[in-house]
């Protein structure tokens, strides 16, 4: 282990640990991180309202103002001349007119909160949607907003929030991936695994990427040799624990070894409990339709469609709804590729409502069925869902139908465990191009902060030391968002 | 409130929000410009202006206050940053909204916030409570009225204190002496157990007994090698009865060539090496590999530190024209790059000047860390919060590096063709800069006229919006020169009767072109009738003097009279310039009937040559009927009549003699190119360069640095004062400066000279720390990147002190930078030899080992189990070197490559070699060798974490690799003996380098009777006993 606990701790740190004797549980935890899967935080900072995390990840940037961010003016003047009123450096010099949304907008819920018609199916869930429309990110260039948004850092190397999340807290269900992830099938977004590695934490915090759609779901979990038969395993695995019994009864005192015996136990209820997790055969019919998945078997165009998109997110939806069901601590839903043509992710500089339209549409019809299933199973109340991206896109045109990068505003909601719903949070200016109070915005630094408030983490107090430095999720920065805690 | 600081939680003192929302305080106690010491209100008697020893007084009161002001709440508190919308940089801003009321302490908000209760304050923000001393100057000044001295603006502090173990000169300690030991138990003749025999006696402790010569064997070749032992080996080791035995071994594996692979995974891993670049589209490096395979080399020939360091900064300025000199600085671009930053993101804008900025970035903290184990990252956005780092030094030390970046160069050069080069270059730059100058002189004579309409033309360009497809168009294949023949051509499919023919432009922001991309500069276009050898009519020659871009507007030819014709061809004879290099290309050609029909729409089209990249570029782009326009007409017409007015004045300023000189002079630009491009490029390596092929933005610097700034908070929105290039101020035989008329290779060479400096502090116990955690698992210091205050103190800082100057001076154990005599001398004491079976008794005193009673047991690292796996299974390939293999099925490789990991099928032999021959991906890491903590390339990783996990279980039970290598090894043994009793003894044997016993003999014959072999042979590796050392 790297790690040395007593240097992690902070002055405030080592008051709390005299008191209550998280230092010691922590330290035990650190000694040897193994398969028992405990967190390192033996004891919370405070009572959690929150044990679960989904993150929806569009990747390429999705644009706020065609999904959440109503912005009338844009309406007024489309078509005119834009103007920023003071000089902007966009990432493609994609300053054209004023562009309103292809997209109606239309009010939803108690809150009247207005969304655009290719997210109505979330319409009955804005009442427990926290919409931020203030944030902000960095730089315009895709790759490090991704990385800032998945890891608080914009450069590689830092363990993503799951990563933080597992290793502070450990599994809810020792036999499945504490932090299991859902890429696009179509290809990784930008930076691939990395936005999910574990950084400088041990390996055992990193994402498991879960693959429903490929033969193999999850790499490795059964070996794929006709030699290799149940039985073989069944017969290898007792050898093979008999045998490593010796060796670690002859090595008194090291307690890897141990360890060891205990990772092939948890091994074999993983092969049992993973598969079944994945397995949605059994969904009942109106299941299947909520989540857009009655279609078996349907022939998709070339072209992107909307009924294509549904298919694939809600698929991911499901399997993160049965995931957390079974005890995940975190699922991690990507919705796009990377940046090749055609656009298969978010990043739509040509064409708006060709691109948006159906990814949008796709994303809404998962995303409402995953809330739906989590509410009605009362999983919602202790599970944050929140929605992000790496950056938004601009009120001006780029071509004439689409729109280019904005990193200096852009919308994420969260819903879910400890989030007060219907509420609309730190308004963007009346383009949708900047924070309306742009010397407060909000940035990823207070989402995190947010979603560790509510798992019972102080986001200052969680740290590691790596390098001479005491590193932790949110940097030096971070706010809890009361105004969103229900 | 500005949320732009980085690093460092536990010391940042963080936000005073309180204060904004504080709003019942006193007034401000000064008017803008009061005169010093004078207050108009307070509780305090006013004080006489005359009184001078006063004035001393207060003045002295002030500096102090100002002392614990700047070392303890300027990083947050000032002009720039304001946390808490609070800024203690100059007077005004700190009274401004009275925080601070002169002789009030307790109407003094500051003063409240840094009152520590319970062991604890306010302020400063995670971070100890001011002192007593600190305290009481704060107390002193606010009573004694808030002097502050006109002018003068306060910064935060930088630490200057060099009383630091890491910093202090190293001085050679004794061994200590045999007499002050007790011998009883051992005998000691070995310096390092001399120094630990030392500090165990402290405590109580004596080492354990020697380990057993199996387990010696195992440990070392694992060690040294990282490689099993053989059968055959094994038994010779036992059966030698020469006490030199041991020595003998030690000689025979660091004399091996094993050794170096083994090794120079450590270094990779430190300076963290890839194949691949990183960050978004994580494009392949190819010729990375030259450097991996320099470090293995350089280790095998042990070469000197000295050298080594020198090589790795410096090498081409040490070791001109010596290959290693060039790979050497492999190195310096062995960590991640930004291609979207730096290859589409011009260096002009911000988010490229940011991407620039955290490459040099890497390259700093990349030297310091790997040579000095110094965490100078940290002073970037402010002074280094621990360590005598300031953020001047900082921004200094990246000026050395302000001209280079990381790219391809070639290596093994021949001085003739260096020297032909050189004239060829020469040549080159000579015409561009006549071709420069008769442009110049065509601008000058254009006059005001001239500039006028460049000017409006500028304008324009920037307003012209432009609505455009996904599919841009035809794109010919990119050459160097411009004189080059392109063709492309549209057959209609029958003879048609045609009247007119129109082309459109491109339009793409490549090399920020824009409208009229590719567009060629002469060119013509011919007709074809019906024949498959008709002869081609042309309609159009435009082949003798250059021609007006036409950027969106259309290009109509109309023919004579309508003719019936099947093909059309357009043929460049003179490419347009794209970046550094020219092409062809061409959004749409339209062929019209008279009723303005498009015969060509869908039309099939041939080409010389074409790209073809979708969905961008492509031939059939070229009929598909769309090309890029203008959304606004009106600022599309004026643009129009403006280009072709500045092209026809452009023109009449091209005189036939200015054209005849230029097109002489161009012509030798091209050959001169033409001739370049025939040497012989030598072999390429990725590798610190500043001459290189340009691609897009990513322009080399041929030399001249670039302008480097120190930047307020690290931000490149707020730079500050040019930044020269320095050293640091660590030791007194060298100076700190550099100079700044100084050539970048130059800076570079003064750096290596101060890194390989006898006296430099750091360097020489960095690296024997290194070595020693790689043999024991564990450092003397523990923190082998961060010898700072933050860092760990070393457990045994004389033993540290003896290594590092016994390897830098070179002695009686070790030659002078002598990596093998450091090894021969670390695995030769008692300390390494002994075994590594627990003592509760001694546990109880020292459970962690530190005073190193016993060995430590390790888990072998990813490569180490990989090998071993293929090693015993009879299939390793001992190939040495060479472009990385891969693991992966690679898809995509020209936009965003696709590392398919699943789709790899390990069967393939000319993978089955040493795991540091693999193809590394930065991005997307070897799932298998991730799960077994492999090293993550985007870090640097001076030790390997060892975590056992369920994943990794089932890796090691059912990954494809280890299902093969299963099968590779029952081939092995049934080739290899008879029965199966004996196949099993053997795979045993094989494995564990012993005998199994015979119950466990027993119970494997039946699991392999009922299972076979090849299971066997799988549950092998996950033995314990296979995968850890004692």
């Amino acid at each position: 282990m790297v790690f040395s606990m007593e240097k992690t701790l902070n002055r405030r740190q080592a008051i709390t640990s005299a008191t209550s004797g998280f230092g010691a549980l922590a330290l035990a935890a650190m000694m040897q991180k193994d398969t028992s899967a405990d967190g390192v935080m033996g004891v919370l900072h405070h009572p959690p309202k929150a044990k679960r995390v989904v993150q929806l990840f569009m990747a390429g940037a999705a644009s706020h103002l065609d999904l959440w961010d109503h912005k009338p003016e844009l309406e007024r003047h489309h078509g005119e001349p834009s103007d920023f009123g003071e000089a902007v450096e966009a990432f493609q010099n994609g300053l054209g007119p004023w562009m309103k949304s292809p997209f109606k907008f239309s009010p939803a819920g108690q809150s009247g909160k207005m969304i655009s018609e290719v997210v109505q199916p979330l319409a009955s869930h804005v009442d427990d949607i926290a919409f931020i429309h203030n944030m902000v990110g960095k730089t315009g260039v895709h790759s490090q907003a991704t990385y800032l948004q998945a890891t608080g850092f914009d450069r590689p190397g830092f363990p993503g929030m799951g990563s933080w999340i597992s290793y502070a807290l450990g599994s809810i269900r020792e036999e499945l991936p504490t932090f299991v992830v859902l890429p696009d099938h179509r290809g990784f977004a930008s930076n691939g695994p990395k936005n999910w590695g574990s950084g400088f934490l041990p390996a055992s915090a990193q994402g498991t990427a879960i693959f429903p759609q490929r033969d193999k779901p999850i790499e490795d979990l059964y070996p794929a040799a006709d030699f290799a038969t149940p039985d073989a395993d069944r017969d290898g695995l007792k050898l093979l624990s008999q045998i490593n019994r010796q060796f670690q009864q002859t090595r008194p005192g090291d307690s890897r070894l141990e360890s060891r015996l205990r990772a092939y136990e948890l091994a074999a209820r993983m092969q049992l409990s993973a598969p079944e997790a994945l397995d949605i055969s059994g969904e009942p019919d109106h299941v299947m339709k909520m989540y857009g998945l009655d279609r078996e078997g349907a022939v998709y165009p070339d072209s992107i469609n909307a009924q294509e998109e549904a298919e694939y997110f809600g698929r991911k939806c499901l399997i993160a709804r049965r995931l957390l069901e079974r005890g995940v601590r975190f699922v991690q839903i990507w919705s796009g590729n990377d940046n090749s043509f055609p656009r298969r992710n978010w990043d739509s500089h040509e064409n708006i409502e060709r691109d948006h339209g159906p990814l949008a549409r796709g994303m809404a019809v998962g995303t409402a069925a995953l809330l739906q299933d989590l509410k009605q199973t009362g999983l919602l109340e202790d599970t944050i869902v929140l929605w992000t991206t790496e950056f938004g896109r601009m009120p001006s045109t780029q071509g004439s139908l689409g729109r280019d990068h904005n990193p200096y505003v852009f919308t994420n909601w969260l819903a879910g465990g400890g989030i007060k719903g219907g509420v609309t949070y730190g308004p963007s200016d009346q383009w949708g191009y900047k924070p309306a109070d742009r010397d407060n915005p909000t940035q990823v630094y207070d989402v995190h902060a947010t979603i560790l408030h509510l798992l019972g983490i102080d986001h200052e107090r969680l740290t590691v030391r790596h390098d001479g430095i005491d590193r932790r999720l949110t940097d030096v920065h971070g706010h809890v968002l009361s105004d969103l805690l229900a | 409130m500005s949320f732009r600081d980085s690093c460092l939680p536990n010391t940042v003192f963080c936000l005073l929000i309180w204060l904004s929302f504080n709003a019942i305080l006193a007034a401000a106690p000064f008017d803008e410009g009061a005169e010093d010491g004078e207050i108009k209100e307070g509780k305090i008697t006013v004080r006489s202006t005359e009184d001078k020893d006063q004035d001393l007084d207060n003045l002295k009161r002030f500096e102090k206050a100002a002392d614990v002001f700047q070392a303890r709440c300027l990083s947050c508190h000032q002009d720039g940053v304001s946390e808490g919308d609070f800024s203690l940089s100059t007077k005004a801003s700190a009274f401004r909204d009275g925080h601070i009321v002169p002789g009030d302490l307790d109407g003094s908000r500051v003063w409240e916030v840094i009152q520590p209760i319970g062991g604890e304050a306010e302020m400063p923000n995670d971070s100890p409570p001011l002192s007593e001393d600190e305290q009481q100057a704060v107390r002193n000044w606010i009573l004694a009225g808030c002097v502050w001295p006109e002018g003068k603006v306060l910064v935060p502090a930088a630490i200057v204190d060099f009383d630091w173990w890491a910093f202090h000169p190293i001085a050679r300690p004794n061994i200590p002496s045999l007499e002050l030991i007790n011998t009883k138990d051992l005998q000691i003749e070995h310096p390092i157990d001399a120094f630990l025999r030392r500090r165990q006696q402290d405590r109580d402790l004596s080492p354990s007994p020697l380990a057993d010569r199996r387990t010696l064997l195992r440990r070392l070749k694992f060690d040294l090698l990282g490689l099993p032992p053989t059968i055959e080996e094994m038994e010779a080791f036992l059966a030698d009865k020469d006490p030199e035995a041991y020595r003998k071994l030690v000689d025979r594996f660091l004399a091996s060539k094993h050794y170096g692979e083994r090794w120079a995974r450590h270094w990779l891993d430190v300076v963290k090496y890839a194949d691949t670049c990183g960050y978004d589209k994580d494009k392949l490096r190819p010729n990375a590999w030259p450097y991996r395979d320099y470090v293995i080399r350089s280790i095998n020939e042990d070469k000197p530190y000295r050298r080594f360091i020198r090589e790795q900064i410096a090498g081409d300025v040490y070791y001109n024209g010596q290959p290693d000199g060039i790979l050497g600085l492999g190195f310096i671009a062995a960590g991640p790059w930004d291609f979207i930053g730096h290859v589409e993101v011009p260096e002009s804008k911000l988010d490229g000047k940011v991407a620039r900025n955290l490459d040099r970035d890497d390259m700093v903290s990349g030297v310091f860390n790997t040579f000095c184990s110094l965490t100078i990252q940290c002073a970037r956005c402010h002074h280094h919060k621990f360590d005598p780092i300031s953020q001047q030094q900082y921004y200094g030390l990246q000026a050395i590096f302000a001209a280079v970046d990381r790219a391809e160069r070639p290596y093994d050069t021949d001085p003739e063709v260096e020297a032909d080069k050189a004239k060829l270059l020469a040549t080159i730059n000579q015409s561009q800069a006549e071709i420069k100058r008769i442009e110049d002189e065509i601008q000058q004579d254009g006059g005001d006229e001239l500039l006028k309409l460049n000017q409006r033309y500028e304008e324009l360009k920037g307003k012209a919006f432009v609505k455009k497809d996904a599919r841009f168009g035809y794109h010919s294949q990119i050459v160097k020169e411009p004189f080059v023949e392109k063709w492309v051509e549209v057959d209609l499919g029958a003879s048609q009767l045609v009247s007119h023919l129109e082309l459109f432009a491109c339009h793409d922001e490549y090399a920020q072109i824009g409208a009229g991309f590719g567009f060629p500069v002469r060119y013509r276009v011919e007709v074809f009738g019906e024949a498959s050898d008709a002869k081609p009519v042309t309609v159009a020659d435009r082949t003798s003097v250059d021609q007006p871009n036409p950027g969106l507007t259309g290009v109509r030819i109309a023919l004579p009279s309508p003719m019936q014709l099947r093909r059309v061809r357009v043929t460049a004879t003179q490419l347009m310039e794209r970046a550094n290099d020219y092409h062809f290309s061409l959004a749409e050609l339209r062929v019209l009937a008279d009723n303005g029909e498009n015969l060509a729409r869908g039309a099939k089209v041939k080409s010389l040559d074409s790209i073809e990249a979708p969905a961008r570029w492509g031939r059939n782009n070229l009929t598909d009927g769309e090309w890029a326009t203008y959304t606004n007409p009106e600022v599309a017409k004026e643009f129009s009549e403006v280009s072709q007015r500045r092209f026809d004045l452009l023109k009449r300023m091209q005189t036939p003699e200015r054209i005849k000189e230029r097109d002489d002079w161009r012509s030798r630009l091209a050959s001169a190119e033409a001739d370049l491009k025939k040497l012989p490029a030598g072999k390429m390596v990725y590798a610190a360069a500043t001459d290189f092929s340009p691609q897009g933005n990513f322009k080399p610097t041929s030399g001249k640095p670039r302008d480097i700034r120190v930047l307020a908070r690290g931000e490149i929105s707020q730079p500050r004062e040019t930044a020269d290039p320095i050293l640091l101020p660590l030791f007194d035989a060298m100076t700190d400066e550099i100079g700044t008329d100084v050539s970048e290779s130059e800076r570079r060479a003064a750096l290596a000279d101060w890194l390989a400096h006898e006296q430099n502090p750091l360097v020489w116990r960095s690296i024997v720390n290194r070595v020693w955690l790689y043999h024991f698992g564990k450092g003397i210091v523990q923190t082998p990147n961060d010898f700072g205050k933050m860092g760990s103190l070393p457990t045994h800082p004389e033993l540290l002190d003896w290594l590092a100057t016994e390897f830098r001076d070179g002695g009686q154990w070790i030659k002078r930078g002598s990596m093998k005599d450091l090894h021969r001398l670390i695995v030769t004491s008692h300390a390494y030899r002994q075994v590594s079976d627990d003592d509760p008794e001694k546990s109880l005193i020292d459970g962690d080992n530190q005073w190193l009673w016993r060995m430590n047991r390790r888990r072998l690292e990813a490569e180490e189990i990989r090998d071993a796996i293929m090693f015993v299974s009879g299939a390793m390939d001992f190939t040495m070197g060479g472009p990385g293999y891969r693991l992966f099925k690679l898809e995509r490789p020209t936009h965003s490559p696709h590392y398919e990991y699943h789709k790899f099928d390990h069967s393939d032999p000319s993978t089955h070699r040493r795991s540091i021959y693999r193809f590394i991906v930065r991005s997307q890491p070897d799932p298998w060798m991730t799960t077994m903590d492999c090293a993550d390339s985007s870090q640097s990783t001076p030790k390997r974490d060892e975590t056992l996990t369920a994943i990794q279980s089932l890796s090691l039970l059912n990954n494809q690799f280890n299902l093969v290598m299963a099968e590779r090894f029952s081939e092995r043994l049934i080739k290899e003996t008879n029965t199966l009793s004996e196949q099993v003894a053997m795979a045993f044997e094989i494995s564990m380098q012993r005998q199994a016993t015979a119950e466990d003999h027993l119970a494997m014959v039946e699991y392999a009777e009922r299972h076979g072999l090849n299971n066997l042979c799988r549950f092998l590796f996950n033995f314990s006993e296979f995968i850890y050392i004692d």
